[in-house]
């Protein structure tokens, strides 16, 4: 477990890049963005639909913290 | 009848008795469809309504309503009372027509921000805002390329038309503009922006400024546009709402086209303020400023059913400056 501080945005960005190859084979991921998570800057991860109920996800990457979300397919409007 | 017998029989007379309703008569329009090809909306009957009614207790009957006086008593009600042993309820309730038109819906001289314009082989989507091609006068509009270049379909000079099809516009007498520029978008790479201009029609007024109901837009705002700034947009679909930015450098958004599913990094994310979603369906182009100060920070392009802090889904935009930058043109905002 990381120690818990406050991530700078530096951090996080570098974070971002291996989020994706992370969490894509684990589960359909439709967005890895950057957002605020306690007093800091964290990784925000958008899944298409439900992880299956036996996938442990990442709580975080390379220390940083994640925020999971179901949000859907994203459409054009 | 039982509910069951109800359902039953309510299936079978929409399949038989009904089905000449079904295929004539006016087009209906939804209000929240996204930005795309004119085809593919079916036609929709007026008339006559069928439905299920509780007569007494667990007895169930055929509930009919009628939005023209004459058919209460024409063949079509008759062969529904004789197919259900009577056991119907009959009603007049008058005509049902769709609401009246949205202000954003409607057609606008001069041009503002937020109403509805597209292609003319396109539903409707949103004018984002007025801007200029860098080191030039002529004023153009900006929207999406799935809103104004049919999702790289159209060719320079094509039609634009405020309102958009899907809002009774049509070329010649509703055209604004020409198609004049695009951010092409790729389908084996990353897009930044979905985004394209129109040349405005000669001596076309515009108000580059007005967001209505909102305030003056006061200008390009910020690159950076963190989690928890306030934002507002002015779209065709769902008028003036205020959201929220729920996360910015979003990257891997595969968000569905016509054209295929299409991958866009560094995007902003955005969820509504209050009941309701910040965004849906034809509001695509709209300009999205920052609520306090009316900076402009982003194009809305696309958006989600679920999600957000009240799970009316949320919207995706691309930085307002990329957009900017990709089609070399500034925003007009005095």
């Amino acid at each position: 477990m990381a120690e818990s501080h406050a991530h700078t945005l530096d951090e996080v960005r570098a974070a971002k890049s291996r989020a994706l190859a992370v969490f894509e084979p684990l589960a359909a991921v439709v967005g890895v963005g950057i957002t605020r998570i306690g007093d800091g800057y964290g990784l925000k991860v958008n899944l298409r639909e439900p992880p299956p109920s036996d996938t442990r996800l990442p709580t975080e990457v390379d220390g940083v913290p994640v925020r999971l979300e179901v949000v859907g397919q994203p459409r054009k409007q | 009848m039982q509910l069951d017998s109800a359902r039953g029989l309510k299936r079978a007379l929409i399949e038989t008795v009904l089905t000449p309703f079904v295929s004539v008569g006016p087009q209906v329009k939804i209000l929240a469809v996204p930005a795309g090809p004119v085809a593919g909306v079916s036609p929709v009957q007026p008339s006559i309504a069928v439905g299920i009614g509780r007569k007494a207790g667990h007895e169930f009957q055929i509930a009919v309503r009628c939005q023209r006086r004459e058919l209460m008593t024409g063949k079509e009600v008759e062969q529904i009372r004789r197919k259900a042993k009577n056991e119907v309820d009959v009603r007049y309730i008058g005509p049902v027509s769709k609401r009246a038109a949205p202000w954003t819906q409607l057609r606008h001289r001069p041009l503002q921000i937020g109403i509805s314009t597209g292609h003319v082989k396109v539903t409707a989507g949103t004018l984002g805002a007025f801007v200029r091609k860098r080191g030039g006068t002529d004023p153009h509009i900006l929207s999406n390329n799935h809103v104004l270049a049919n999702e790289n379909r159209a060719k320079t000079g094509d039609a634009i038309i405020q309102a958009g099809t899907y809002d009774g516009g049509a070329d010649p007498a509703d055209r604004i503009a020409a198609l004049a520029g695009m951010a092409r978008l790729r389908k084996t790479e990353p897009n930044a922006v979905d985004a394209a201009i129109g040349k405005l029609d000669d001596a076309l007024e515009f108000d580059p400024r007005t967001i209505r109901g909102l305030g003056k837009l006061a200008g390009l705002g910020a690159a950076f546009v963190d989690e928890g700034t306030e934002v507002a947009k002015l779209g065709r679909t769902t008028g003036l709402t205020r959201g929220r930015v729920t996360a910015f450098e979003l990257d891997n958004v595969v968000v569905t086209f016509d054209i295929g599913p299409l991958r866009f990094d560094g995007q902003i994310e955005i969820e509504g303020a209050d009941d309701g979603p910040f965004s849906r369906g034809g509001d695509s182009g709209s300009l999205i400023v920052e609520a306090n100060t009316r900076l402009a920070v982003a194009l809305l392009f696309a958006g989600t059913e679920a999600g957000g802090e009240n799970d009316q889904g949320l919207t995706y935009a691309n930085p307002l400056r990329s957009v900017l930058d990709a089609l070399k043109v500034d925003l007009v905002a005095e």
